[in-house]
């Protein structure tokens, strides 16, 4: 009778052939280019931003989710200071670290921190002069006067922003001659014009069809080898198809920040999992 | 339009038809082994059964990651499903064909029972279906799947046969008890090995036209042969 | 046969026929104002263009032509009666008439003429000094009036903090639209004429001028800045500029065909206003013309003549008769050919300047 275990022909248990699936650049770790921490934010007497500390990686992409009101478009104008435009705003504890240079600190000027950490807006908004004029603003106010670099530029910025083949032979006319996906991606193009290190993204695709966004989701994902993106979108669709980390917060307070596989895979928060599942409120 | 994460689906698609020539390859060999009394080559065979099983997990964790971020809907959906279904299936098929390798070092001591010819046309029938299932998979043929699917009567049909036959030699000669319970168990094995590549002709069906033909017996029955 | 009814008939035919009257009698508001302005101007224009017209003399040299309404300075008219002949002639050409006659007298050897005329102040002659002054005075005070007033709106709508002290500062310069031209007149004769010393002059005339039309000008200025989408300024500033930079580079462009509207309206109240060059920068008459100057100085501390001062000198300081009235009507539709040339130059800017800054 033939004993039915196994014989000396089983193998101890080894990995014959790594895991198909190739590990993606994005999930290799990436120094942190902006940190936060214990920042609190007030609008006048209002406290909009409660001890937030997160690490934004280098040359990834981030998105900030949240409900509205949460906080996470007033975090994003508070990386380039456009939140001193507005009366009453302050900074009242915690520091926002550039490359380990406090941005509130005595020494900095938000003029030249907004030539390094650009802003796309959520609603596109070309100046109405023509394309070329557009792209060299940032360099006009720059100083820059070289015609050929100038032209170089404008190619370059094109170029990068997917618009080059669409509006080369029409620089000349009004930027507002150009449809909506086009206008946001000329916003894009005039942002990368000065060589930002950073590029802040207000819910850039919220105004836009379904193929305009498909096509500025393209570009952010080329973009991201080269600047590092904060993208704050109301789609969590969108959140899962461009971002590589994912930070979700909820009045003035950062929930969780993770991986964006696993924030929509297995998020460790319960307020987490019920927002990115849509049983909200 | 191209989307950067088309790359992910491609990889997906080429993991399972890889985990398919796998499976065919490893049925193929066990058979041989059996046939032949190859020992080495049975043991093979059940060493690359963890190809399978790493290759199950891969697809499968490959298939989550694109269905949680990347929100599949119509033909994308039904590929991510049907590719998850079809993997369990494939490594159910490695593990049948390790147990036959394994049945077959066992036998392969022993003088055999009697020619083997219903066991290999068995062989040959499931290792058509499971071929013609992956072919009708990569060419999302749902025509020649529903063909794949009416030959599993064929297999069920061989396999009760030699249980007779089998079960007979078993009341005449006891002693031949152990060499018959093994080729039973081998029989047993093809037949599972048949169901499976139904399964994956039926996923095709789903994949192709997305329509599920699962039990349904009139199919099965339309195609009895003689 | 009535129409079937269904759900859309009409129901109210009460409020349908009222709204039917309230549309006439809306339009017949307009007609009426359309009315009187085509009376008005039709008046003046029937009226005035004679004399202007009328004046024109043919010359036997280089300009050919010549018109003595609009490029001579008044004079008093004289009509008198010569060999049978009834005459009129301005003071110059009678002068000149009398010398001629009493020479060819002479020659002939016939005794000199008598010649008695009657002479009417101001009935001769043209308008010239009156116009150049009138330009002068918008030229200058609607320049004042412009760096003053959109640098004013520039502070309060870009740079300036909502406060009390700045609402307050609203209200005073909307006040300000409010109090009367004399009131102005007044204020610039103690302030400009007197306490600063620059006596009855085109400076003084062109400040009170410039403070009268200030308020329309700050205001307009205001809507027109803000009217520049937000974004266009967000945009600027995010991508690196100064305040300053945006305003002059994404702002204040869009925003001047709206201010270039306000200075028409400023335009046509600052060339008609009698009561503040009254006692500021009008003269009278004056027979010099204000190039000419001993110094370059002097040409800011003269005073001027000005047109709508003119009018009410001719209507009102002088007897009247049919005479004068020819001059009454010919400086009025000269005056409203200036202002209207002045309108329609910056009409045709603030057009020009839409097009190129169209958003």
């Amino acid at each position: 009778m033939e004993n039915s275990s196994p014989t000396s022909a089983a193998p101890s248990r080894t990995l014959a052939t790594p895991p198909r699936v190739a590990r993606k650049d994005d999930t290799v770790p990436s120094p942190t280019l902006i940190d936060v921490k214990g920042l609190d934010f007030y609008y006048g007497a209002k406290q909009a931003l409660f001890d937030i500390n997160i690490a934004i990686p280098d040359r990834r992409v981030t998105a900030f989710i949240g409900p509205s009101g949460c906080g996470k478009s007033t975090l994003l104008r508070c990386l380039n200071r456009m939140n001193d435009l507005i009366d009453g705003t302050a900074v009242k504890r915690g520091e926002i670290k550039i490359r380990d240079i406090d941005i509130y600190g005595p020494a900095v000027d938000p003029i030249e921190l907004r030539k390094r950490v650009g802003m796309v807006f959520q609603k596109s908004n070309p100046f109405p002069k023509s394309i070329y004029e557009n792209i060299i603003y940032g360099l006009r106010i720059q100083g820059v006067k070289s015609k050929t670099k100038l032209d170089e530029v404008v190619e370059k910025s094109l170029r990068g922003a997917a618009l080059w083949d669409e509006v080369k032979d029409r620089l000349h006319e009004s930027g507002l001659g150009l449809s909506g996906g086009q206008q946001q991606r000329l916003c894009i193009a005039r942002t990368i014009a000065v060589e930002p290190e950073v590029i802040l993204m207000d819910e850039p695709c919220s105004a836009l069809d379904p193929i305009a966004t498909a096509k500025v989701e393209e570009l952010i994902h080329e973009l991201k080898k080269q600047f590092t993106i904060i993208i704050v979108t109301h789609s969590m669709q969108q959140a899962a198809r461009c971002s590589d980390r994912t930070a979700f917060f909820y009045m003035g307070k950062l929930i969780e920040f993770d991986e964006t596989h696993n924030i929509f895979m297995n998020p460790k928060n319960a307020q987490t999992e019920a927002y990115v599942s849509g049983r909200f409120g | 339009m191209k989307r950067y994460f088309d790359s992910e689906l491609e990889t997906f698609r080429s993991d399972l038809l890889r985990m398919g020539e796998v499976a065919v390859r490893q049925v193929r060999d066990a058979l041989q082994a059996l046939v032949t009394g190859d020992v080495k080559l049975a043991e093979r065979v059940i060493a690359a059964d963890d190809e399978l099983d790493d290759l199950e997990k891969a697809i499968d964790t490959e298939a989550i990651r694109y269905m949680n971020l990347r929100a599949p809907v119509a033909t994308e959906l039904r590929l991510v499903i049907v590719g998850m279904k079809a993997s369990h299936d494939l490594e159910r098929v490695g593990d049948e064909a390790t147990n036959i390798a394994k049945r077959a070092i066992r036998l392969a001591g022993e003088p055999p029972l009697k020619p083997y010819v219903d066991i290999p046309r068995m062989a040959t029938i499931s290792i058509e279906m499971l071929r013609a299932a992956l072919d009708c998979f990569i060419h999302a043929d749902s025509a020649k799947a529903i063909e794949v699917v009416k030959r599993d009567l064929e297999v069920d049909a061989i396999n009760r046969q030699l249980y007779r036959e089998l079960s007979s030699y078993m009341v005449e000669q006891p002693g031949t008890i152990t060499r018959a319970l093994e080729l039973m168990f081998i029989s047993k094995g093809l037949e599972r090995i048949a169901d499976h590549a139904t399964n994956i002709a039926e996923e095709t069906v789903f994949l192709s036209d997305a329509q599920d033909i699962r039990h349904e017996q009139s199919l099965k029955k339309s195609g009895l042969t003689s | 046969m009535t129409a079937p009814s269904h759900f859309y008939t009409s129901r109210h035919s009460f409020q349908r026929r009222t709204e039917g009257t309230i549309v006439w009698a809306f339009r017949l508001a307009t007609y009426v104002i359309l009315l009187c302005g085509v009376f008005v101007i039709g008046n003046i224009c029937l009226k005035g263009l004679p004399t202007v017209t009328g004046s024109f003399r043919s010359l036997k040299q280089f300009p050919y032509v010549t018109n003595t309404f609009l490029f001579e300075a008044p004079e008093s008219l004289y009509i008198f009666k010569h060999e049978g002949v009834k005459r009129e002639m301005g003071d110059t050409e009678y002068r000149a008439f009398r010398e001629a006659e009493t020479a060819r007298a002479t020659a002939e050897g016939r005794p000199v003429p008598e010649f008695k005329a009657q002479s009417y102040v101001y009935a001769a002659g043209g308008i010239w000094p009156c116009i150049v002054g009138t330009v002068l005075l918008v030229v200058g005070a609607m320049t004042i009036a412009l760096l003053l007033g959109v640098a004013s709106a520039i502070f309060l709508s870009e740079y300036a903090r909502d406060s009390a002290f700045v609402r307050f500062i609203r209200l005073a310069i909307l006040n300000l639209a409010g109090v009367p031209s004399i009131v102005f007149g007044l204020f610039g004769f103690a302030m400009f004429v007197l306490y600063f010393d620059w006596n009855v002059s085109l400076m003084s005339g062109w400040f009170t001028l410039a403070f009268m039309v200030l308020p329309v000008v700050i205001t307009a200025s205001e809507e027109a800045l803000k009217a520049v989408p937000k974004g266009f300024r967000e945009g600027s500033l995010a991508l690196g500029a100064t305040k300053w930079q945006t305003i002059r580079k994404n702002v204040l462009p869009f925003a001047l065909p709206g201010i270039l509207t306000s200075s028409i309206l400023g335009i046509a109240r600052v060339a008609g206003e009698t009561a503040p060059i009254m006692f500021t920068a009008a003269y009278v008459v004056r027979d010099k013309l204000p190039w000419e100057v001993a110094k370059f100085g002097d040409f800011f501390f003269q005073g001027v003549m000005a047109l709508p001062y003119h009018i009410y000198v001719v209507s009102s300081k002088i007897p009247q008769n049919a005479y004068t009235q020819r001059v009454q009507y010919g400086t009025a539709f000269v005056f409203l050919g200036l202002v209207a040339l002045i309108a329609g130059s910056s009409i045709l800017l603030r057009n020009k300047l839409r097009g190129r800054y169209q958003w």
